[in-house]
C-alpha cells in the first residue's frame, strides 16, 4: 500500500464501494487490498476472480458481479486521462458463451466517485424490485424506483428525475449541499449511469449510458443490470483526491499539452479521428460518405474531466449532443442528416448498443431485400422497408428491439428475438451458419460485429480473436486514416513508413526495436514478430488504456505531428502523470508488465468459463471471403516489399486455416501457455504472483500442461 | 478610505466610474488610470481596483473541467471541484450555449463581499495587486462574504475542513503554483494557462461592472473559425 504524508494513498480515495443488491447491504472494501493492480480493470479483474466462485454462471445469474473501477488518474488533470469508468462482469452480448468482459465510458462518473469518496462500486445480487443507487459522498443509498417512477422511462428522462431529486430546485444554479451537509457544497450536477427500456427488457444489445452519450457499449451489461433490477447509479461528490505532487502534476500537464497538443496555429494538413495531437473536433460520422455531415450549426466541443481536446460536441439544436462514432454511424440510411442524429439519439435514449445496431440495420435490410423478411414472410417481421430511412421506421426499429415488441406496444415475437441479437437471432430464423459462411452476417469473432477488418488490421484481428470483445483499441488504426486522407490529397504521408516503423517498435518495451511486429504484409500476418505485435498491444492496453484509464481516442502517442522529429510521447508520459499522482515510481515496462499479469487473469477467467483453443477460431466467411467491412477502397498499413519498408494496401485478404492454427500455437508459446489447450500454465501463472489463480484452474481440470 | 500604495491617487464617483470602465471595456486601456482611483462617498467600497481580471467566453468552453482541477491543485495540493474558485456549470442536454456557464470571480471595484467581511479578512492585497482576497488568520467562517456576493454561484468558496472562506486571488498565494514567478495580477494564472481551448484569459483592463458582458466575452478567433465553430455573437 503507497502511504503518503497523514496515511492518505495518494490518487485513491482508499475505499470500494460494495453492494448487495440482494440483500440490501452496502459495505466496503478497502482499496489497499487490491492496489497491486493500479486501478481500473486490473483491480476490476481481481475482484471479480475474488468474488464470483463460479465462474461458470450466465450473466443474468444474480451471483454475476459487475464492477465500475476509476483509476488513480480519474478526476485529476491527467490529460485524456481524468474522465474513464471501467466496466467489468460477464457479458451477455458474445456467443456461444458470455465471456467475462468490458467496456468503459467517459464523462464525468469515475471523477465524481472519487470526489464522493470511493475508488469503485462492486454490484453483486439482484434486487427484488427495481431500483437505483444514490452515492452522495459516504452517504448511500438504495432506493426504490418507485416513488420517481423511473422504471420505464429512457436514459434522459431517468436521468433528469434524479437530477432534479438529488439537486432540488436548482434554478439559480447556486451552490448546494447534496448531501444535506451544509459543509458539503457544490454546484456540478450527480453524474448518473443509467439503463433504458432496453435494459430493463434484458436485451442483449443493451447498454449503460451517462449524461446524453457516454455509452458503456459492449457486453450487454445493460441487461445484466436490467436483470438485477438495477435501473441507475447516481453520484454527487465534495471531496479531495490527495495528488503526490501537485506542482509536478501541473507543470506536467502544461508541458505535455505545450509540447504534444494542437495549438490554434497549427496548420493541420490531415488527420486520422484519433490522436493526441487533434484539437477538440467532433467524432461525428453522420452522413454521406460518413463523417461528410458534421452539422453546420452552432456548436461546441465538449469533453470528458480534464481532456485537453474534446471529441465530442453540444450543438445549438441539441440533436446528437455528445454523440461521437459508432452511434453517429448508425442508421446510414437515413433520408436526412437530421433523422440520422435523431437516430443516435434514439439509441442513446432507449439504450442500445450503437455497433450491433449498424450491423442489424443492415443485415434485416439485406434479408428483406432477398424477399425472406417481411410482413408474412418467412421471418415474419412486421417493418414496412419501403419506409426504410425515414424517422418512423427507426424508431419503430429501436422499440422493437428495446421493449421486445413490434414497436408499436404490442407483442411480436420479431422484436422477442431480435432483442436476444444479431446472432442468436440468426440462430433461431435458420441461417447462422450460412450467413456466417457467406459473410452475409458479417461477425467474425464470439458472434460480435466486425469493427476493422481483421484480415488487415492484424492487431484488431488477432486481439479480438484471443479475447473477449471487439478490442475498439485505436493505437494503430490512425495509420491507415493518415495515409488514406494523405493519398485523398494528394500530399506525401506524415513520415515515411521506415520512419514510423522504428519510431513506434522502439517504444514497444519488452519487444523494443524488433520493427518486423509492424510489418502488415501477407508474408509476416502469422509470425512470430505478429504474435508480440498482438502480445504488446494485449498488455499495453489492459493496463496503461484500461488500468491507468489513458482514454483510447488520444492515446497511445506514438507519431505526433507536433513533437519534435514527430515522436510522440507515449513511453515517457504515461507513467510520469501517473506518478505525480500516486507518487509511485512505475516505469512504462512495469506497467506493459502489469498488463500482462491482468492479461493472464482475464484468460483464466476465460478459460474457467470454458474456453479451449478448439473453441478460438474466426467465423468461416473470414477464411474464405474476401470483405470490407469499413467500406473503404484502400487500407494502408507498413509492411516490407522486396526487404524494403512502404506503405502497402492490405485490403481484400481472407485468413488461412491451417495457418492460423499455427499463429495460435506461436502466439500461446510466446504467453507461456499449453499450446494444446490454449490454457495457462502453473509455471506462468506462478511467475506472475498468481498461483492462487492456478489452483483454481487445477481444481477446475483446466491447468495447462508444462510440457509444451 | 484606502489609498493607492504609490499615491498620485485621482478622485472619481462610482458613476462616473462605470461609464469609464465601460469604455475601457471597449479598448481605451484606462487600466493605468483606473488602478490610481480612489472611490468618493458615493462608492459601495472605497478600494484601489485589482490590477486583474479573468474573462471568460462560455460558447467557447469545451466543459472539461480543467481549470477547476488546476485552481484548487494550484492553490491546495488536491483535486476538489467544490474548492476550485472558478465554476463551469453544464447540462449535457441543453442546447448550446444554454447548456454551459462559467462563474469566475470578478475581482469587483466595488466588491460587495470586501464590504460585508466583519473581520478585515477579505480585503485588497497592497502586495499582490489589489487583487481581492482572504488574509486566512483573519477568517473567521462567518459566511457573510458569500452572502453578500451578488453573483450565483457565488464566486466564494467554503473549505469545510478549515470552516473558513476562499476565493480568487489569479493565483497570487497558491502554495503549489508551479511556475517560480508565481501568480497574482503580474505572474500567471492556472486556470488561464490550462484551458485547452482558450477560453478563458486575464486582462488588466477593467471590465465594464455592470452587467455580464465585461466579463462575458468573446474569445474565439481564427482557430475556432477554421476548426468551424462560431465565431459570431449571434
Amino acid at each position: 500500500m503507497e502511504v503518503s504524508d497523514g496515511g492518505v494513498m495518494n490518487g485513491y480515495t482508499g475505499k470500494i464501494l460494495r453492494i448487495h443488491l440482494t440483500d440490501r447491504k452496502i459495505t466496503t472494501i478497502s482499496t489497499s487490498r487490491y492496489e497491486q493492480w493500479v486501478g481500473g480493470h486490473g483491480m476490476g479483474s481481481a475482484i471479480f476472480f475474488d468474488l464470483v466462485k463460479d465462474k461458470t454462471i450466465d450473466g443474468f445469474h444474480p451471483a454475476n458481479v459487475i464492477t465500475l473501477m476509476t483509476s488513480p488518474l480519474s478526476g485529476t488533470l491527467a490529460p485524456a486521462a481524468g474522465g474513464r469508468t471501467e466496466v467489468q462482469g460477464i457479458g451477455v452480448q458474445s456467443y456461444p458463451i458470455g465471456w467475462f468482459t468490458r467496456s468503459n465510458f467517459g464523462g464525468r462518473f469515475s471523477a465524481m466517485l472519487k470526489y464522493a469518496g470511493w475508488d469503485g462500486i462492486v454490484l453483486e445480487g439482484r434486487a427484488n424490485r427495481p431500483v437505483w443507487i444514490d452515492i452522495r459522498n459516504a452517504k448511500v443509498v438504495i432506493q426504490d424506483c418507485q416513488p420517481l417512477a423511473l422504471w420505464g422511462q429512457d436514459t434522459k428522462a431517468c436521468q433528469e428525475i434524479i437530477r432534479h431529486y438529488v439537486s432540488g430546485d436548482k434554478s439559480a444554479k447556486d451552490w448546494f449541499a447534496p448531501a444535506e451537509n451544509e459543509g458539503e457544497r457544490t454546484t456540478q450536477e450527480p453524474a448518473i449511469l443509467a439503463i433504458g427500456p432496453a435494459g430493463e427488457n434484458l436485451s442483449r444489445m443493451a447498454c449503460l449510458i451517462h449524461d446524453a452519450a457516454h455509452g458503456s457499449g459492449q457486453g450487454g451489461f445493460g441487461a445484466v443490470w436490467g436483470a438485477k433490477n438495477l435501473k441507475a447509479v447516481s453520484v454527487i461528490g465534495t471531496g479531495d483526491i490527495h495528488v503526490h505532487d501537485p506542482k509536478a502534476l501541473l507543470a506536467a500537464r502544461l508541458e505535455q499539452t505545450r509540447q504534444y497538443a494542437f495549438s490554434p496555429d497549427d496548420k493541420i494538413r490531415f488527420s486520422a479521428p484519433s490522436g493526441f495531437h487533434l484539437p477538440p473536433l467532433p467524432g461525428v460520422l453522420w452522413g454521406h460518405p460518413p463523417g461528410a455531415g458534421r452539422p453546420r450549426e452552432a456548436q461546441r466541443p465538449q469533453a470528458c474531466v480534464g481532456c485537453h481536446s474534446g471529441c465530442r460536441a453540444r450543438f445549438k439544436s441539441g440533436l446528437g449532443n455528445g454523440a461521437i462514432c459508432f452511434t453517429t454511424l448508425f442508421y446510414g440510411s437515413a433520408n436526412s442528416p437530421d433523422i440520422q442524429r435523431q437516430a443516435s439519439d434514439l439509441l442513446n435514449r432507449y439504450g442500445l448498443n450503437a455497433h450491433e445496431m449498424i450491423y442489424c440495420d443492415r443485415y434485416l435490410a439485406e434479408l428483406h431485400d432477398r424477399g425472406v423478411l417481411g410482413p408474412g414472410k418467412a421471418i415474419d417481421c412486421p417493418l414496412d422497408f419501403n419506409d426504410h430511412g425515414s424517422l418512423a421506421f427507426v424508431t419503430r426499429l429501436v422499440r422493437m428491439i428495446a421493449c421486445r415488441n413490434d414497436g408499436n406496444g404490442r407483442p411480436h415475437d420479431f422484436g422477442t428475438t431480435l432483442a436476444e441479437g444479431v446472432v442468436r437471432a440468426a440462430k433461431k430464423w435458420g441461417r447462422l451458419d450460412d450467413d456466417l459462411k457467406t459473410g452475409l452476417l458479417p461477425f467474425p469473432f464470439w458472434g460480435l460485429p466486425v469493427h476493422k477488418e481483421p484480415a488487415a488490421q492484424l492487431e484488431w484481428g488477432w486481439g479480438t480473436l484471443l479475447g473477449d470483445r471487439d478490442i475498439n483499441e485505436h493505437d494503430f488504426d490512425w495509420i491507415k486514416f493518415d495515409l488514406l486522407i494523405a493519398r485523398a490529397y494528394g500530399r506525401k504521408p506524415r513520415v515515411p513508413a521506415e520512419d514510423l516503423v522504428k519510431i513506434i517498435s522502439d517504444k514497444m518495451e519488452p519487444f523494443q526495436g524488433d520493427e518486423r511486429m509492424l510489418d502488415f504484409s501477407t508474408a509476416n500476418m502469422y509470425s512470430k514478430h505478429m504474435a508480440k505485435l498482438v502480445s504488446w498491444h494485449r498488455y499495453y492496453t489492459r493496463f496503461w488504456k484500461q488500468s491507468a484509464l489513458f482514454c483510447d481516442w488520444r492515446w497511445a502517442d506514438f507519431v505526433n505531428e507536433n513533437a519534435p522529429g514527430k515522436i510522440g510521447s507515449t513511453g515517457h508520459a504515461e507513467p510520469k502523470f501517473l506518478n505525480a499522482v500516486t507518487g509511485k515510481n512505475m516505469t512504462f515496462l512495469d506497467g506493459i508488465n502489469l498488463g500482462r499479469r491482468i492479461w493472464n487473469l482475464d484468460h483464466a477467467i476465460w478459460t474457467l468459463q470454458g474456453r479451449h483453443r478448439r473453441l478460438v477460431h474466426f467465423a468461416d466467411y473470414a477464411y474464405d471471403v474476401a470483405s470490407n467491412a469499413e467500406g473503404l477502397r484502400r487500407i494502408y498499413m507498413p509492411g516490407t516489399e522486396n526487404g524494403q519498408w512502404t506503405y502497402m494496401d492490405v485490403r481484400g485478404r481472407t485468413f488461412d486455416r491451417q495457418k492460423v492454427e499455427e499463429f495460435k500455437t506461436r502466439f500461446y508459446k510466446l504467453q507461456g501457455w499449453d499450446t494444446a489447450s490454449g490454457y495457462p500454465t502453473r509455471r506462468t501463472l506462478t511467475s506472475l504472483g498468481l498461483g492462487y489463480v492456478a489452483d483454481e484452474l487445477e481444481k477446475a481440470g483446466r491447468l495447462g500442461s508444462e510440457a509444451s | 478610505m484606502n489609498s493607492h500604495p504609490e499615491g498620485k491617487n485621482k478622485t472619481l464617483t462610482r458613476r462616473g466610474f462605470l461609464k469609464m470602465s465601460g469604455a475601457a471595456a471597449a479598448g481605451l486601456g484606462l487600466s493605468g488610470i483606473l488602478s490610481d482611483i480612489i472611490w468618493l462617498p458615493d462608492a459601495i467600497a472605497a478600494l484601489p481596483v485589482s490590477e486583474g481580471y479573468l474573462l471568460v467566453d462560455t460558447k467557447k468552453c469545451q466543459g472539461c473541467l480543467s481549470c477547476m482541477l488546476a485552481c484548487s491543485l494550484v492553490h491546495e495540493g488536491v483535486e476538489n471541484l467544490s474548492l476550485a474558485r472558478i465554476q463551469v456549470l453544464q447540462n449535457a442536454f441543453e442546447k448550446w450555449p444554454d447548456d454551459l456557464a462559467i462563474e469566475q470571480c470578478r475581482q469587483c471595484v466595488a466588491p460587495a463581499c470586501v464590504t460585508a467581511c466583519p473581520t478585515g479578512a477579505l480585503h485588497a492585497d497592497a502586495h499582490f495587486g489589489q487583487v481581492r482576497t482572504v488574509t486566512k488568520a483573519k477568517c473567521i467562517g462567518c459566511g457573510s462574504c458569500i452572502r453578500a456576493c451578488p453573483y450565483r454561484p457565488a464566486g466564494m468558496v467554503w473549505n469545510p475542513a478549515l470552516r473558513q472562506t476562499r476565493k480568487c486571488d489569479l493565483c497570487a498565494d497558491a502554495p503549489y503554483h508551479w511556475d517560480k514567478a508565481g501568480g497574482g495580477p503580474r505572474g500567471k494564472q492556472a486556470c488561464v494557462d490550462v484551458c485547452p481551448v482558450k477560453a478563458i484569459a486575464f486582462t488588466r483592463v477593467i471590465p465594464e461592472q455592470q452587467g455580464d458582458k465585461g466579463y462575458k466575452v468573446n474569445l474565439r478567433g481564427a482557430a475556432w473559425k477554421k476548426w468551424k465553430y462560431p465565431t459570431e455573437e449571434s
